[in-house]
């Protein structure tokens, strides 16, 4: 049976009261619970989306020694909320040769893609939606959906540019899965489990019970995951199916108003996602150094910890973006092939000769005598 | 006490519903709020500012093609692997380690052996062996 | 009674998307809807409690052979297929003909006789008690299954994949013309 929020708060005392004041409904009540939960995340993270645009643009500032955004709220924090209501009422312009049904779709599939893998992101101990047997290997398998909706939004638009990112962005996203799907393999081999409530307990809150630190092989296999993940999300220096300099806008060069802001939201709120999951598999999750509780106060500071780590590493994918020059298509494509995957596969090997060479143990077990 | 039903697959369904809502919601919105005037040429598809020359929906390279044939075979065996990598650990624990271990060396490397061959044979070149086999026309 | 929503929905999706791919004319749309069934597929397999066997519907079909249907209709330059000629029932005519049909209908009721056969024992006998929603973890079992009773098949499969792999790099190579 595997833990959702409804089975944590189960064992506190409050939920007999909620039980009853549902009349022992408690389909009713779990869904409401699960609704209510929903809402929150998805309400965090199309914020955490909003302000990632803002930040995007703010580093980008700071990287090229401007001032950015600073006109609407204070530090031009607001700037999202403008820019939101911008992309409301603006015109909505379909192209006259378009495929209509293909054309709503594609921004459907995105944000289902994305919007599914939140159900697994464990953002403190018992406030994992539903920690699923097969976590990470769902997260991975659903976020492939993006790929398709990247693909229809290029086709549907019957634009050549938007035909050519869409099948750039297609043939990108899936080459990528290899090497990341691989890197997780390895953090599978390392936790024993594919649920996240697995992978993060087998970790500690010090770096160096982190799975990053665990063995040389694990450390390669965030640096491969973290690229990878990156070319997924359709990050600079990966952004090529959205290549302003040749493409002109990708795959919704023909998207306007709020259909592109659908993309645009789609795609970074993926990009918090797959932070998250680096913050999970490699940096420790949510776990606090020294204490292993899951008690309802302490799920604050778990909460923090986690989104601590994961904001961390979303300036580090700005900062990748704003840093790096954008690569062609034969290398990104040898990079994924000759170099990543590879790579991921010595380490997936590595991983597993490390397991049974050291019976599990991290470095610093070994160095320090743990366990 | 714990509930005698819940279930894990109830957040799932809900997280896609809550997306598509978001969509139909947005869209509803912006149907209401934004301006509606469409013109012919408003509507054409964006091509630099010129008249759009044919259809967008043209043959393309089977390279996309191969890409995709590789990457299934490359899933499929990830996917393979996942539940033997997530009983390694434990096997480990039981001292099966070395059983387990060859088990899996072994499914790897013959993965290895076909990226090896792939490789060797020009297929994970994104340009290069269609200029190869050119020049071997030409020659 | 979630679960059961969940399964009729997934199986209305199912059927609903299988009878869009083969009255669309549309080859893209085809896909499309096609990917909508595997997904109803993915959704019965869910409920059904085969968490892995779910997600890997979904992993490869969803994520690589509905994107490489995709790119082989790109190869034909995707254009609509749209077949005008039309034989019985409206059906376009390049799905057959009143030949193909009849065989088609005697195979699915010769199939439909032969699973309510095999499955009238199962369905009679199933404990209604035992349908809870428990969702024990069909990933350690798998895993054990595959490295202990059946690790020559596990193994076999990568020799299986390598020779997929081996045959459609073959295939999709560009041939020399001469």
């Amino acid at each position: 049976m595997n833990q959702t929020v409804v089975s944590y708060l189960a064992q506190y005392e409050f939920f007999d009261f909620l039980v009853n004041l549902f009349g022992k409904n408690q389909s009713l009540l779990s869904f409401l619970i699960y609704l209510i939960f929903a809402l929150l995340i998805v309400g965090m993270c199309a914020t955490i989306g909003g302000l990632g645009t803002y930040a995007e643009r703010k580093i980008s500032a700071d990287i090229q020694a401007r001032i950015g955004p600073n006109r609407v709220g204070p530090y031009g924090l607001l700037q999202f909320l403008a820019d939101g209501v911008k992309m409301i009422v603006k015109e909505d312009v379909m192209p006259f040769s378009a495929d209509k049904m293909l054309f709503y779709l594609a921004p459907i599939l995105c944000l289902v893609g994305v919007f599914a893998t939140l159900a697994v992101l464990p953002f403190a101990g018992g406030f994992i939606m539903t920690d699923l047997n097969v976590g990470i290997f769902y997260l991975v398998a659903i976020s492939s959906l993006v790929g398709v909706g990247v693909f229809l939004g290029g086709y549907a638009s019957n634009s050549k540019w938007s035909m050519l990112g869409g099948m750039r962005g297609a043939s990108q996203i899936i080459s990528y899965e290899i090497p990341v799907t691989i890197s997780i393999l390895a953090i599978t081999l390392l936790a024993g489990g594919m649920g996240f409530g697995t992978i993060v307990g087998s970790q500690g809150g010090l770096p160096h019970q982190w799975f990053l630190l665990h063995n040389p092989f694990a450390f390669i296999a965030f640096f491969v995951y973290f690229v990878g993940a990156l070319a997924e999300t359709n990050r600079a220096p990966f952004d090529l199916p959205e290549a302003e300099s040749e493409l002109v806008s990708g795959y919704h060069t023909e998207y306007t108003g709020m259909r592109f802001g659908f993309f645009a939201l789609a795609e970074y709120i993926e990009v918090f996602v797959v932070c998250g999951v680096a913050a999970a598999l490699f940096l420790g999750g949510y776990n606090i150094p020294g204490l292993k509780l899951d008690l309802l106060p302490l799920q604050a500071v778990q909460f923090t910890v986690f989104m601590t780590k994961t904001l961390a590493l979303y300036y580090v994918v700005i900062w990748v973006r704003w840093t790096f020059p954008r690569l062609r298509v034969d290398q990104l494509m040898s990079i994924c092939w000759k170099y990543l995957t590879p790579i991921s596969i010595f380490n997936l090997v590595g991983c597993a000769i490390w397991m049974v060479a050291f019976n599990g143990k991290s470095i610093a077990d070994i160095i320090f005598g743990g366990h | 006490m714990l509930p005698a039903q819940f279930d894990g697959l109830m957040p799932v369904v809900i997280f896609m519903a809550l997306a598509i809502l978001l969509f139909v919601g947005g869209h509803f919105l912006s149907v209401l709020l934004a301006p509606k005037k469409p013109s012919l040429l408003k509507s054409t598809p964006y091509e630099c500012g010129e008249q759009p020359v044919g259809s967008a929906w043209s043959m393309f390279n089977v390279r996309f093609y191969v890409v995709g044939l590789i990457f299934i075979i490359f899933d499929v065996e990830s996917v393979l692997m996942f539940p033997v990598a997530s009983i390694f650990k434990e096997l480990n624990q039981m001292g099966q380690g070395t059983y387990a271990l060859l088990i899996f060396l072994s499914f790897i490397s013959v993965l290895i052996e076909g990226i090896a061959y792939c490789w060797r044979k020009g297929d994970l070149d994104w340009v290069k062996s269609f200029q190869a086999s050119l020049k071997k026309e030409t020659k | 009674m979630f679960l059961q929503f969940l399964f009729i929905a997934s199986a209305f999706l199912t059927l609903a998307c299988t009878i869009a791919v083969l009255v669309t004319k549309n080859l893209m749309h085809s896909c499309v809807f096609l990917l909508g069934t595997l997904i109803g597929v993915a959704g019965l397999y869910a409920t059904l409690g085969a968490d892995f066997v779910a997600v890997t519907q979904i992993m490869v079909y969803m994520g690589g052979v509905v994107i490489l249907m995709l790119f082989a209709v790109m190869l034909t330059g995707g254009k609509d297929f749209v077949s005008r000629a039309q034989t019985l029932l409206g059906l376009p005519a390049t799905m057959g003909n009143k030949w193909t049909y009849g065989l088609g209908l005697l195979v699915g009721v010769v199939f439909l006789l032969t699973n309510v056969k095999l499955l009238s024992n199962i369905i009679t006998t199933l404990p209604t008690a035992e349908i809870n929603n428990d969702f024990p973890s069909t990933v350690s079992r798998l895993g054990h299954l595959l490295v202990k009773d059946h690790v020559l098949a596990f193994e076999i499969s990568s020799v299986l994949l390598l020779g997929a792999l081996v045959g459609a790099a073959i295939i999709a190579r560009p041939r020399k013309h001469n």
